[in-house]
């Protein structure tokens, strides 16, 4: 059965390696691709980035300063939110290889036009 | 009980970092363990798991009680659980803003009010201990930070206005501060860390467990096996399992996914269901409740939640089949849900019934803003465009309108026996506003047996485990068949403090 579940495991990470490729990549992170997978895949190609990978490159803060949202939209600021305040780890809305839904759609019906 | 499968040994000799966690699915027996060949990853003094009101209750408790180490898992990427999205709304007895409303009322008719909504099962010695603390955990939000809209309300069930809420109508306005809070005390938070399991010493008392971190909820067997010793014991605030569809089928089978439900993706059970198997004992499973307050055309609690609430004592809930109220719109949720689900067309599909409010009290909550503008409720100028958009027989729509506005100028609902003291002066008027109500399941009654002291009971021998408690959602029996609004929060916050009091002095 151990065999198996290893066997099962090796096709798993094949199959996730070529989801990867399939998808298109956003282009305004071109320049990240060229410098290799291991600029974001911190913790070995085939796993997720850690939480920490994203913020190499940008800034929770200034980040929230950008999305701000005033009067009573204060805190659907999705760098800053009413429920999670700047904790939310950024793949969370954020998909490099797969699209991604903003987490806030579970409840609310906001509109984030320029998520990507 | 004690698994020694050596299954570590197998993780061992496979080496490979990240292919281990995939290895998970072969387990079927329990996963708990026996300390004697165990490598500790981390010793803390208090490992608690989960990380809503109890598990942040409990932190800040053991914390202010002397406890060096205390470590916060949380499986999800974020903090915060259901109750950082809840309603924000916590009710308590004698508390300041009764005093100042001038409203009566005490411990035991706060359990009164329960033990009636419980229908004959509920724990009343464990609702009578909440009650009793409830006002000191709601000034412990309070010095941790949380604000509060400076006026009480009446929510369904209850027999007195006692219910508090937060400015930001949302429990985050408790979580966002209590998790500062208790980062700043010292508590490390760790997240994307998913219990799998406990590990007992050869006297069966829990010494620590086995955790997955690196988690990424999406793959249920992702993250790297961890062992945590607790020296002092080990809290589970871990929620309920409303998400966990074939759990809930398995009490409930009309809770199917097609029914909505208002829960965080997280609640999902799995910590509930390792803690049987260490022999708690389940209580009140098949206890699992809708919210009548909730919409069909929004997800999960959304805006309308809190805007019903708010608006039920001084509006009109109706049938669009008859045009007529078909329930007390502050009876208990179980009675509001049931007869909800009874409205129906004529070829018995679900047809959601509609609260009609009007525009100017609603206007009192911040919500209603809300609703209007996200357009999950919509605004109306008379009682016959009402009728004609939702296709309700007008005639009988106006006469239910001026029957109810008899009620609320008698101060006696002669139909549904509705208490009408929060509806004094507010007759239904023009202009309106109406949202869709259907049910979505929102909470679990049922979950392990804990005491008053928040240790869980063994199910064979009715004594504590030892080194093992519960608070919160996770804990079943206290409210019985139908736990009454806004009686979570007293109940998460007062039972891990009294977790960590217990653990504390043990
Ligand atoms: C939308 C909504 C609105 C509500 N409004 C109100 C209200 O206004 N007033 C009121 O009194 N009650 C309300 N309730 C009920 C109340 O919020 C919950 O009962 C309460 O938040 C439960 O708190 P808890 O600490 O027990 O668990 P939660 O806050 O649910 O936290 C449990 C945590 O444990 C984590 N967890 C689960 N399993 C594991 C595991 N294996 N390993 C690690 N972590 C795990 C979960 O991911 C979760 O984050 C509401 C509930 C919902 C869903």
């Amino acid at each position: 059965m151990n065999k198996l579940t290893l066997v099962l495991a090796i096709m798993l990470s094949g199959s996730l390696a070529f989801s990867a490729q399939a998808r298109d990549q956003r282009d305004y992170h071109e320049m990240v691709y060229d410098s290799g997978c291991k600029t974001c895949h911190d913790q070995g190609i085939k796993n997720m980035p850690s939480d920490q990978a994203c913020s190499q490159c940008h800034d929770i803060d200034e980040l929230a300063v950008t999305t701000a949202r005033q009067g009573d939209e204060e805190w659907q600021n999705p760098h800053n939110n009413l429920h999670y305040g700047k904790e939310v780890p950024c793949t969370e809305c954020h998909g490099e290889h797969t699209p991604k839904q903003v987490l806030c759609s579970n409840c609310h019906t906001f509109e984030y036009p320029k998520h990507k | 009980m004690v698994d020694k499968s050596g299954r570590r040994s197998f993780i061992k000799g496979l080496g490979a970092a990240g292919i281990t966690a995939l290895a998970m699915p072969v387990m079927a027996q329990t996963n708990t363990e026996s300390a004697a060949n165990i490598k500790w990853d981390k010793t803390a003094d208090v490992v608690i798991i989960g990380s809503g009101f109890a598990a942040l209750a409990a932190s800040i408790k053991a914390k202010q009680l002397g406890a060096t180490d205390v470590e916060i898992f949380e499986k999800m990427p974020y903090f915060g659980g259901n109750s950082a999205i809840n309603g924000g709304l916590f009710a308590a007895p004698n508390t300041p803003l009764q005093a100042k409303e001038g409203v009566k009322d005490s411990i035991d008719t706060m359990v009164a009010d329960q033990l009636k909504s419980g229908r004959g099962i509920a724990d009343e010695p464990l609702l009578r201990h909440i009650a009793s603390h409830a006002a000191e955990a709601l000034q412990m939000t309070i010095d941790a930070g949380a604000e509060y809209h400076p006026y009480l309300q009446q929510l369904g069930g209850h027999s007195v206005a006692r219910t508090y809420q937060t400015t930001v109508s949302c429990g985050a306005g408790i979580t966002q501060p209590l998790l500062k809070y208790s980062q700043k005390l010292g508590v490390k938070t760790n997240n994307r860390a998913k219990f799998i399991g406990f590990v007992q010493d050869d006297n069966g008392k829990v010494i620590g467990v086995k955790l997955l971190t690196g988690h990424h909820f999406e793959d249920p067997n992702s993250g790297k096996v961890t062992y945590v010793k607790a020296n002092k014991g080990v809290l589970m605030a871990t929620g309920g399992f409303a998400q966990n569809i074939k759990l809930r089928m398995a009490q409930d089978p009309t809770l199917t996914n097609e029914v909505g439900c208002t829960n965080i993706p997280g609640t999902t059970g799995e910590a509930m269901l390792e803690m049987f198997r260490l022999g708690a004992t389940p209580v009140h499973l098949a206890h699992i409740q809708s919210g009548p307050w909730a919409s069909p055309d929004e997800g999960g609690f959304g805006y309308v939640s809190n805007y019903s609430i708010f608006n039920f004592p001084h509006s009109i809930a109706v049938n669009l089949q008859t045009g007529r109220r078909f329930m007390n719109e502050i009876a208990d949720r179980k009675t509001r849900a049931d007869a909800e689900l009874r409205c129906r067309d004529e070829a018995g599909k679900p047809q959601p019934p509609i609260m009609i409010t009007s525009y100017e009290d609603a206007m009192e909550h911040p919500t209603c803003k809300k609703v209007l503008k996200y357009k999950v409720g919509w605004k109306f100028d008379s009682i016959a465009d009402i009728a004609k958009h939702y296709g309700i027989p007008a005639a009988e729509l106006q006469k239910q309108v001026d029957e109810y506005n008899q009620y609320v100028r008698t101060g006696e609902d002669k139909q549904f026996g509705k208490a009408m003291a929060m509806a004094h002066g507010k007759e239904l008027r023009a202009p309106f506003t109406v949202v869709r109500l259907w049910p979505k399941v929102h909470y679990c009654q049922g979950g392990v047996q804990i005491n008053t002291n928040a240790e869980v009971v063994d199910s064979l021998t009715g004594q504590p485990i030892p080194g093992l408690y519960a608070a919160g959602e996770v804990a079943g029996g206290i409210h019985g068949v139908s736990r009454l609004g806004s009686c979570s929060i007293p109940e998460c916050l007062v039972m891990g403090m009294t977790a960590a009091n217990t653990l504390m002095n043990a």
